[in-house]
């Protein structure tokens, strides 16, 4: 058996994969061929190239056995709680519960790509009145109203106020369609005036202490309908043990992503590190789990590294990417032309600071949910998309819009001339729907634009 | 007198003008659509119009944006980076039924205020306050008187003058002893309305029709509600707020049941018997809630979506009134 790095196909994944069990692969109870998936609908898989480790293969299984977990969750008798467009905050505080189960509802905007648009989904929510002039995350209405890709949730969580319009006005559509939701505000993140207090973030950024106040007072109004929910109380010390739990994750990913990006050759495709680091929004339905999956990636990673080995060539270009792609696909077409992914802004990197241990556990939670990048301007979020770049040795940011985004209409253009007057960077803003199929030359051709520059400008 | 620009209605001319300051709600036009936003897919046509009118505008001392939709609060980061007036951004909660909602809407006053004395405004005294709440509470409340007695886009324009101008402006002359009757009543509801889109009203009256129900957000729906005497003279302050983020129902709340509250009412009292939906292309807010209107209302709904690309009306949306008004007849 070849255990060299590289990236297969889902077929040469399902050989592979018998090979690795007659040598004694031992494996979770979710584990199994990544194949099987493609039994679900999950079509797009068979287009994808994946990272042949074992704990790769660990880490889809794990990703694409969600629904499962949270049916299994429900017949145990735990309480689900659909946490909307929260990146990372009430997940924690919902963890710290030993009856209640997180779950992202938004997640449901790769299911048109993992589906290839066979789902319906998106068809569902056109017939709502949510078209595609609204972001690939319709497709959760659909998934909602359709009760086929996961369980109702019991308790619907939303935050809402500096967030997209997107998201907002769909939640409010499924809240008319009659699931009651409890909307918590997030308010816009402003500079502390002259004379204000002032609270430094996780993540470096500054917010007015009474901002902090008011995130707070809206999470204990979170903190007393989960207590209601799980009938039992959420007490500091469970909020602080929760925490912690929370920051294992992010440590683990912080190490993953340091060591990945900044690996002179590099040691785990971008399609696999994008999974990962969207583990830290709300553990994939199990914490624990979570934590193993990391674990394993990250020796696997430092394996290869020690190795000097890899899964590309030692010329790639790095690529900074901001925002997630909506077709996964694109992860893979980066690599095709020469790229390789050395940082990212996916949205949510608050969600991987560590949050602060030794406040008040309320408190620390308020300011990691104020250090959202989302929720301030978009110059802050291309100020540390520049430190990241820094940190991380980028040679060139790829913007990637989400087709119908409230942000991506203007943030783009901000986040361009930043990221060039700082850092003189080359910038490239492309836009990825669900499915690239019909796009993927005209998308190559500007991939490789992007890398042929990069190249060029090494030679100066 | 120094000017103060701004578009949403949850922006209290009162507040600026017991600062000393000239409150302007401006209704952007198609003057200079093209130059300052880059991309024109995906921005709302109001905000992109909006954001060069603020930019071309050589009058204003300041400007105030808020946070109503994503859009406009990334209008902000624009407007900072484009040109020197200054700039307010005000948090106006999505949420509304919790104190701490109106409590942060109040803070933001507050700091508004700060803005304001630092363009030379003065910070009142409760005093004072109340004394410009009530000269703009009359005015307003004659506005309102004229419903019925001007053609629709009379009284329509003359909202959009008392917002412009404030207090000193307005006419309040009845011209017709007599209110008007005739035309199918309808009702205009949505987002706010460009300069140039008052035609709406004529085309709506030269095709038998009267919008009796101006709702979008430039017309009464956008106007805050009557201020209570008591409560005006005891924390005129408090009461602003409650009149303004209380009161004036919006597609962006959370949850918008106020919203379809106040529509169900306004509906019912003034007899309304189809719906003119008013949308910009790219506006998410208003765009979701045409569906779940047209189920609600149980009345035609005539959805207008809105590019803002042209002069005025086009010729399409004409015959599109044309035809929804032949069918109502
Ligand atoms: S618009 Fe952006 S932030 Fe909002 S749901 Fe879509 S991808 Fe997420
Ligand atoms: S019309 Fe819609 S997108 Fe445009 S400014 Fe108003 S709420 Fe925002």
């Amino acid at each position: 058996m070849n255990n060299a790095p590289g990236q297969i196909t889902l077929e040469e994944w399902d050989e592979r994969y018998e090979q690795l069990r007659r040598a004694g692969l031992r494996e979770p109870g979710y584990g199994g061929p990544l194949g099987r998936h493609v039994g679900d609908g999950d079509r797009r898989l068979l287009k994808l190239r994946y990272d042949n480790s074992v704990a790769s293969l660990r880490l889809w299984n794990f990703l694409l056995t969600e629904e499962d977990r949270l049916h299994n969750a429900r017949a145990e008798g735990k309480r689900i709680v659909g946490t909307m467009k929260d990146l990372g905050t009430v997940p924690v505080m919902a963890y710290s519960l030993d009856n209640v189960v997180a779950f992202y509802p938004d997640g449901a905007w790769w299911i048109p790509c993992v589906m290839e648009l066979s789902a319906g989904l998106l068809e569902t929510a056109d017939s709502l009145g949510i078209d595609e002039s609204f972001c690939p995350v319709r497709a959760m209405l659909g998934a909602f109203v359709t009760g086929a890709h996961f369980p109702i949730p019991d308790q619907l969580v939303c935050s809402v106020g500096a967030t997209c319009d997107d998201f907002s006005a769909i939640a409010q559509r499924l809240n008319g369609l009659g699931y009651p939701i409890l909307w918590w505000e997030i308010p816009h993140r402003r500079f502390p005036e002259v004379d204000e207090a002032a609270v430094r973030l996780p993540g470096g950024f500054c917010a007015p202490k009474r901002q902090v106040e008011f995130v707070k007072s809206e999470l204990e109004r979170v903190r007393t309908a989960l207590e209601r929910l799980a009938g039992q109380r959420l007490d500091d010390k469970k909020l602080s043990a929760g925490i912690q739990k929370a920051n294992e994750v992010r440590r683990y990913l912080a190490e993953l992503r340091q060591v990945t990006f900044t690996a002179k050759v590099c040691p785990l495709p971008a399609l696999e590190m994008l999974i990962a680091e969207m583990l830290a929004i709300h553990f994939c339905s199990d914490r624990d789990e979570t934590i193993s999956v990391l674990k394993e990636l990250i020796d696997e990673v430092k394996t290869r590294v020690q190795a000097g080995r890899g899964v590309l060539g030692d010329d790639t270009a790095r690529i900074f990417w901001v925002n997630p792609v909506a077709d996964l696909q694109v992860m893979n077409l980066l690599e095709d032309c020469g790229g390789r992914i050395c940082g990212t802004e996916y949205l949510f990197s608050h969600a991987l600071d560590t949050i602060p241990e030794e406040l008040p556990p309320a408190e620390a939670l308020a300011r990691m949910a104020l250090a959202d990048p989302m929720v301030g301007s978009s110059v802050d979020r291309a100020e540390r998309i520049c430190a990241d770049i820094r940190r991380f040795g980028s040679e060139a940011v790829l913007i990637s819009r989400i087709p119908g985004a409230s942000h991506c209409a203007l943030e783009g253009e901000v986040i361009g001339e930043v990221v060039r007057s700082r850092l003189e960077v080359p910038v490239l803003e492309i836009e990825v729907p669900p499915v690239t199929d019909s796009i993927r030359p005209t998308l190559g051709t500007r991939l490789e634009a992007l890398i042929e520059t990069v190249k060029e400008r090494r030679k100066k | 007198m120094k000017t103060i620009i701004y578009t949403c209605p949850y922006v209290p001319a009162e507040w600026i003008a017991a600062h000393g300051l000239r409150p302007s709600r401006i209704m952007p036009g198609a003057a200079g659509s093209t130059s300052s936003v880059g991309r024109t897919e995906g921005v709302c046509p109001y905000v992109r119009r909006f954001v060069n009118e603020v930019i071309m505008n050589t009058q204003a001392s300041g400007v105030v944006v808020t946070t109503v939709c994503d859009q406009m609060r990334r209008a902000f980061d624009i407007i900072m980076r484009r040109c020197e007036l200054p700039a307010f951004l005000m948090n106006v909660p999505s949420t509304w039924q919790s104190v701490a909602a109106h409590k942060l809407y109040l803070d933001e006053l507050r700091r508004l205020g700060e803005f304001l004395v630092r363009l030379g405004g003065k910070s009142p005294s409760s005093r004072a306050l109340a004394k410009v709440m009530l000269e703009y509470d009359t005015a307003r409340t004659s506005v309102l008187a004229t419903r019925g007695y001007l053609t629709s886009s009379q009284y329509s324009e003359l909202i959009a003058e008392f917002n412009r101008d404030g207090k000193s402006g307005i006419t309040t002359t009845i011209n017709e002893k007599k209110p008007f009757t005739g035309g199918i009543p309808l009702a205009i509801i949505g987002g706010p309305l460009l300069r140039e889109d008052f035609g709406i009203f004529d085309v709506v009256e030269n095709s038998g029709g009267r919008i009796v129900l101006d709702a979008a957000e430039t017309g009464e729906r956008g106007m805050c509600a009557h201020f209570d005497r008591r409560r005006l003279r005891d924390e005129p302050l408090i009461e602003l707020s409650n009149a303004y983020f209380g009161s004036i129902p919006d597609a962006f709340r959370r949850p918008n049941n106020q919203l379809y509250n106040w529509l169900k009412r306004e509906l019912a009292c003034r007899e309304v018997r189809g719906i003119i939906f008013w949308r910009y292309i790219w506006c998410d807010i208003w765009h979701a809630e045409l569906h779940r209107l047209k189920q609600w209302a149980n009345l035609p709904v005539l959805d207008v979506d809105v590019s803002g690309d042209e002069q005025a009306l086009t010729v399409r949306t004409t015959q599109r009134i044309h035809a929804f008004l032949e069918v109502l007849q």
